[in-house]
């Protein structure tokens, strides 16, 4: 685990004055217990935003208990011993807030938005669940159904959400990305109530967590406490690590979708380096250049030139082991799947041969910094981002300082990446195949 | 009962009017720390005034805006656009057609003149018209697989019928097969001008200097419509008291939206209705999700809401659950409607969502974009002037009682339509005690 940098290394970039400002008003500090603590104080409106990061996702299950970092997230709204079943939500809204959750490959995030009077409430409910969940098997039965009907939504009866599942087993046959983050439906009807506890006492500790508060608040203050609400919380033991024992692919794989639909559509991924490898930033060029408006290279050769797509969709998010650099095409009526497979590799091909122009690389920088601008306009935003740099860099720092990681990147760079990344032996196809008869 | 509310000002920046000579009104909102700026250019002129035959043609036209302008070609216009980081493009929604525009501040007086250009010399060139076309069929074509999308669609029609809040604003196959140049051209050319419309810019701006500009780009603008055209009544739901199903034989689980005559914004009952709606269906511990929920685990997902238009409004329930439960769901969502009309919520509830309300409300006010939008929507529906700053009083002057009689006054007794998407062979016999059954085709909808 990476210790918080002293802050003279922040001197060490020089950010452009908006996001100077930012880092100068970051105040960090870390419990006895290993909870760690970053303050983002911002009087724009009287809101603020709490994030909890548990560094526990998918990525720890493993098979029979798949879905079960997702099935947790929801139990974490049932119930501790001073606020018990529904309280949680109930005490926060009656507070000025609202309160979500998420759960990824990698990570389980806990947020709330609220007005800025409510903060010591907010503190208090968040460090009831840490210190003493609760795990109901009455409260476990009802979770359960209410997450067998989000994987109906969301893959059963969903066409993208099909075909990644289906993508997942494809590119990953040792890693536990292999599975979905909501789980296999087997899993999510037999996961036990000791697993749950289990799971609470090994990944819920606070070493295992980092709080991250925006908005209009007294730092100093909350600090205090924090401190308090947190500080007689044990730590818990070492996490266990993930091993990352997948093998070097050696051919293009494929599979198939048989499914009702209009017309066929793919999704093509590569496995690509770590979140903190330099090359994931350049990778990061590259889904621009690639994906990201009307003049991008994929949306005009597929969408407007050849018309074989309605719309070009880059996914490459960044996780703590290799994770997937994604293309998603949503085919036209008729349109046939072999051109546009040929016709993305063909783009590839020469991203790899001639790299970008100097105008497109400027482009990509351009977009990339906006975007990193305007993910820290809100209070949510700031402390999602600034908490999933950390997460995933080791530190806020890094984040702020893309820009200027971005601005060092060449088309030699990019050259290389294309060539070392994207290419046909590493290459896993998912292709949705219409089964009424809708197709010419 | 909870405490009084004490509740820190907010703090809303200098919001400028200005009236060029055309009467374009510009309103300028200064704002940083950020290098950023939002603009949008609102012209009342929306999908409701499209003519018969041709819905759809304004978000058509104002999509093409930017595939060709001033003698530019789309490649062109979109390199320019993209390569600063920038989002601008046009579209409609029922009542107005929007051009907006979100850039780092320092390339905003290039990518305003880039905006002028797609405004005033939009050039609607035949083969972008053509691939618009096709693309724009195929995504149509496309859609008819998202049971969320199939859902909202029908109930558009099941609620609207010929009424023109009806027309949806992607448009309808049938009149996106038969839009000729000539139609874009007239669109422009009638629909569009100063006096109707007003620009907002907001963000990190000098607010002479941009009022300069913006004469210097839009001062010339002439001619459109002087008065904007009323919109008719309407009747209610088209088809009240019946079932719609959409047959999607391959689904596990139906989408259900349960649909009602609203009211039209700025309302006197707003206040009390929006109170009374978290109550039921709005935030994360609302009656909806109680009982549907967290008693029953029969969704993952249920909500109630109000969609209040300039001359008419909508109440939609929306959930869905496995097929087997959907008898279930139905009733416990009927049940719950009927129980708030009958009896309203109580005070602890109220209370508990006053502070929710007013409480989140400053977020809505986070970015450029959002505070554009508040703004335009004060404009455009004639709102009081203190909207946004008065907002969180309002809320908290609500009490059970106004909340109980505005829910015996709005919400529905008998006149609801039910739709439904899944499998209709299974579902008919399911769900014929609501009202007579229809079963339609997804390409029906198309």
């Amino acid at each position: 685990m990476p210790k918080a940098t002293p802050r003279s290394r922040t001197s060490s970039v020089k950010l452009p004055p908006a996001l100077g400002a930012i880092a100068d008003s970051i105040i960090e500090a870390k419990l006895p217990n290993g909870l760690r603590i970053r303050l983002v104080p911002n009087a724009g409106v009287p809101t603020c935003s709490y994030y909890t990061f548990f560094k526990v996702g998918a990525r720890n299950e493993r098979p029979g208990i798949t879905g079960i970092s997702h099935l947790f997230e929801h139990m974490m709204f049932n119930g501790a011993k001073k606020y018990g079943p529904g309280m949680f939500d109930k005490v926060l809204e009656s507070n000025g807030g609202s309160s979500n959750a998420y759960t990824s490959n990698d990570l389980t995030v806990y947020y709330e938005d609220f007005m800025a009077e409510a903060l010591e409430k907010v503190i208090d409910l968040e460090s009831d669940r840490m210190r003493s969940l609760a795990v109901t098997p009455k409260m476990l039965a009802s979770e359960r159904q209410v997450v067998m009907e989000e994987r109906r939504l969301r893959v059963d009866n969903e066409i993208a959400g099909m075909m990644d599942e289906e993508l997942g087993a494809l590119v990953y046959k040792a890693h536990p990305y292999r599975w979905p983050v909501i789980g296999w439906m087997g899993d999510i009807e037999n996961i036990k109530r000791e697993d749950c506890l289990e799971y609470f006492r090994t990944y819920y500790a606070p070493n295992n967590a980092t709080i991250y508060v925006a908005g209009d608040f007294d730092p100093k203050q909350a600090l205090a406490l924090i401190r308090k609400a947190y500080g007689n919380i044990k730590a818990g033991p070492a996490v266990p690590g993930v091993l990352d024992a997948e093998p070097e692919q050696k051919g293009e794989r494929r599979a198939n979708v048989h499914y009702p639909a209009q017309a066929h559509s793919l999704m093509i991924a590569w496995r690509g380096p770590k979140g903190d490898d330099p090359d994931t930033f350049i990778l990061d060029v590259v889904q621009y250049a690639l994906s990201v408006g009307q003049s991008s290279r994929l949306t005009k050769k597929l969408v407007f030139e050849l018309e074989l797509a309605v719309g070009v969709n880059v996914d490459w998010t960044w996780r703590f082991d290799p994770g997937t650099f994604t293309v998603g095409l949503e085919l036209k009526a008729g349109g046939d799947p072999a051109k546009a497979e040929a016709a993305l590799y063909g783009e590839l091909e020469r991203l790899a041969k001639d790299g970008l122009d100097a105008r497109e690389l400027e482009k990509a920088k351009n977009n990339l910094a906006g975007t990193l601008m305007r993910e820290l306009a809100t209070n949510s935003g700031r402390a999602h981002a600034l908490g999933t740099y950390e997460m995933m860099l080791g530190d806020w720092r890094r984040g702020l300082a893309l820009p200027t990681a971005y601005e060092g990147i060449t088309s030699e760079d990019v050259k290389r990446v294309v060539a070392k990344y994207l290419g046909r032996e590493r290459r896993n196809v998912v292709t949705l195949v219409p089964t009424n008869g809708a197709e010419a | 009962m909870t405490a009084a509310l004490k509740l820190r000002p907010l703090k809303l920046p200098p919001h400028e009017k200005r009236k060029l000579g055309n009467g374009l009104m510009l309103h300028l909102v200064p704002r940083g720390p950020l290098p950023l700026v939002a603009v949008r250019l609102v012209m009342r002129g929306g999908s409701v005034w499209d003519p018969a035959g041709r819905a759809g043609v304004a978000d058509f036209a104002a999509r093409l805006f930017r595939r060709g302008a001033g003698g530019r070609t789309a490649d062109e216009l979109s390199e320019a656009i993209d390569f600063v980081g920038a989002a601008m493009g046009g579209y409609a929604n029922e009542e107005n057609v929007v051009l907006s525009l979100s850039c780092p501040s320092r390339h905003l007086e290039p990518m305003l003149e880039l905006m002028g250009l797609l405004l005033l010399r939009p050039d609607f060139p035949e083969a972008e018209l053509e691939l618009s076309r096709r693309r724009t069929l195929a995504q149509l074509q496309n859609e008819l697989d998202d049971p969320g999308a199939l859902a909202e669609r029908a109930w558009a029609r099941a609620m609207w019928g010929t009424h023109p809040y009806g027309h949806e604003t992607l448009g309808q196959k049938k009149s996106i097969e038969s839009m000729t140049r000539a139609d874009l051209v007239d669109f422009h050319k009638t629909r569009l001008g100063p006096v109707l419309a007003h620009l907002y810019v907001v963000g990190d701006i000098d607010v002479d200097r941009i009022t300069t500009v913006a004469d210097r780009i839009f001062g010339g603008w002439k001619g459109g419509p002087e008065l904007a055209p009323q919109v008719p009544d309407w009747a209610g739901p088209e088809r009240s008291g019946q079932v719609i199903i959409v047959d999607k034989p391959e689904q596990t689980q139906v989408q259900l939206r349960i649909g009602a005559e609203g009211v039209k914004r700025g309302h006197v009952d707003h206040f009390p209705l929006t109170v009374m709606n978290a109550v039921l269906g709005g935030g994360f511990t609302s009656r909806l999700i109680r009982e549907i929920r967290v008693k029953r685990g029969l969704s993952y997902g249920a909500h109630s809401a109000f969609d209040m238009m300039g001359n008419a409004g909508t109440f939609m329930v929306g959930s869905f659950t496995k097929t087997e439960s959907i008898n279930t769901l139905i009733d416990v969502a009927l049940a719950e409607v009927k129980k708030m009309r009958a009896k309203g919520p109580t005070t602890l509830e109220v209370d508990t969502m006053k502070r929710y309300i007013s409480g989140l409300y400053p977020s809505r006010l986070e970015t450029n974009e959002a505070v554009a939008g508040s703004i335009a929507d004060v404009q455009h529906y004639g709102l009081p002037e203190d909207w946004i700053t008065g907002y969180r009083d309002r809320v908290n002057a609500v009490t059970a009682k106004d909340a109980a009689r505005a829910a015996a006054t709005h919400l529905f007794d008998a006149k609801r339509v039910i739709v439904l998407v899944g499998n209709a062979q299974t579902l008919a016999p399911k769900v014929s005690k609501y009202g007579h059954v229809t079963v339609v085709k997804p390409d029906e909808l198309e």
